[in-house]
């Protein structure tokens, strides 16, 4: 699984992944459940992005 | 998921020893540059030193960045931003968690902590479960006071994140601890060695129950060394019938060393989250020849609330050869922490460090779990002092005997000659959580 090609998708998915729940945080000022909640995600996907750091 | 991939990250954990060096130099430089923007205390710093983010292009230049130490962080604390002061990197609404450090060596510092960094904690605690044989089936007991001592908070969080089914055993004593295990028949474990021992002299003593009997089958050990001195490691192993591993790391630092499943005798350094230097005590200069020993400092590549940039750990190390069957490149620390930088000293002349004590006094048959040492001076001479607790009370020819094989032990493996007492079973004090077993009088002018 941790071939090249695999490795650069994984990234390209993180980054979607990234641009999706920054589009949430920001819709979400006056929704708490759903702007602490995808906070959290956003902690989760910026480790998701340490794990697959290129060198 | 392939529970049978033997690395929580095959990407990182095998990298080349150029990628991981090049990764190292790039993460180094993103967070010198955090800490330069947002802490007014590294930036104070660093400007007084006359270095500038853009100075560091290479890992040779690491080390014109001043180091940190713990005695510098107590002053900048207990300030605005309230409790954290000048060293605080991110909104205060960002952090969404304090811990502390137990303030053994003075005031305590705080920990802040937002919820990427707790993310990156437990990362760091889920690499060392998963290499050493953690998965989603365990079930693992925690016998910790979950209070505001990061202690296993962080090996709590990784248990779940691996899919363990996580106890949290605080708030417990140990004798209902032990009967939690029993009742939910869990398979792991995590303490400090000091409270394993302890538990399994409690099961035995005051349960009639034979810890090796239960279903653990592995033990994970922090907060103190242990679980790789030999004799100490052999002990628990044998008292819990399981597989014993140690880990390093600290509140301010995080979970930078473990030992793999290989039992390699050594801590791998997690070189993808941690960038670790070696130096030596006296001169300060880099130590990097396998078998040499230092001080380690260290940085946490990626955490964010209050960086850890070259922090001076006081810990001793000792470089190992980087050859581990498990097919890691981190690299190794023989025998993990060996010491500490305030605990290695000189008696009479010769260097002494306490865990060399502890692997004599765990090998010699008749002697208890619990010790002693002190150190003081006769006029002008140094005296050393070894107080050790038998298993039974014993007495003439047996007694001498035991006497003689512990003071050779200690002459061949320390160099020293000591003044040895005895004591009966249970009569030297108890640790619950760090041991304070090694006390230089000398240094207090006593």
């Amino acid at each position: 699984m941790e071939g090249q090609h695999s490795l650069t998708e994984m990234r390209k998915t993180v980054d979607s992944l990234a641009t999706l729940a920054r589009q949430l945080y920001e819709a979400s000022e006056d929704f708490p459940a759903v702007n602490r909640n995808i906070k959290r995600v956003l902690a989760s996907v910026e480790m998701l992005k340490i794990n697959l750091e290129e060198t | 998921m392939n529970r049978e991939v033997p690395y929580w990250n095959p990407y990182l954990e095998r990298l080349t020893r150029d990628s991981l060096e090049r990764l190292q130099l790039k993460k180094f430089k993103q967070i010198v540059n955090w800490a330069y923007d947002k802490s007014r205390f590294h930036r104070a710093l660093y400007q007084s030193a006359g270095v500038h983010p853009d100075d560091i292009n290479s890992l040779a230049d690491v080390g014109r960045v001043p180091k940190v130490e713990k005695a510098m962080m107590q002053p900048i604390q207990r300030k605005d931003p309230f409790p954290y002061g000048d060293a605080l990197c991110v909104d205060l609404e960002d952090v969404c968690v304090f811990r502390q450090t137990s303030g053994t060596t003075g005031q305590p510092v705080y920990q802040p902590d937002t919820w990427q960094d707790w993310e990156w904690w437990s990362d760091c605690w889920a690499t060392l479960l998963w290499a050493q044989g953690y998965r989603p089936s365990d079930r693992v007991f925690l016998p910790f006071g979950y209070n505001v001592f990061v202690a296993f908070w962080a090996a709590h969080y990784a248990s779940e994140k691996i899919g363990c089914e996580t106890i949290p055993g605080g708030v417990l004593d140990t004798k209902s601890r032990i009967l939690k295990i029993q009742e939910l028949q869990a398979t792991a474990l995590m303490a400090t060695p000091t409270y394993v021992l302890g538990m399994a002299d409690t099961a035995r003593n005051q349960l009639h129950l034979d810890p090796a009997a239960l279903p653990i089958t592995k033990i994970t050990c922090a907060g103190e060394p242990g679980a790789l001195i030999p004799a100490t490691k052999k002990r628990i192993e044998e008292a819990w019938g399981a597989k014993v591993y140690d880990h390093a790391g600290a509140t301010e630092i995080g979970a930078w060393g473990f030992e793999c499943a290989s039992q390699p005798g050594a801590l791998h350094v997690n070189e993808a989250m941690f960038l670790a230097e070696v130096e030596d005590v006296e001169t300060g200069k880099p130590v990097t020849e396998p078998g040499q020993r230092g001080k380690l400092i260290i940085t946490a590549l990626d955490r964010l609330a209050q960086p850890c940039i070259r922090f001076d750990s006081k810990d001793i190390v000792e470089i190992g050869d980087d050859r581990c069957e498990c097919g890691r490149t981190y690299k190794l620390f023989k025998g993990g922490v060996v010491g500490r930088a305030d605990d290695i000293t000189k008696v009479k002349g010769v260097l002494l460090a306490p865990s060399a004590i502890e692997d004599v006094v765990r090998s010699v048959q008749g002697l208890g779990n619990e010790y002693e040492v002190i150190v003081d001076k006769k006029g002008d001479v140094d005296n050393i002092t070894l107080k050790v607790e038998l298993i039974e009370d014993q007495a003439g020819t047996a007694m001498e005997e035991l006497k003689a094989e512990l003071a050779t032990q200690l002459r061949l493996k320390t160099n020293l000659g000591y003044n040895l007492e005895f004591f009966p079973p249970k009569s030297l004090p108890r640790y619950e959580v760090k041991a304070r077993r090694f006390k230089d009088l000398r240094k207090r002018g006593i």
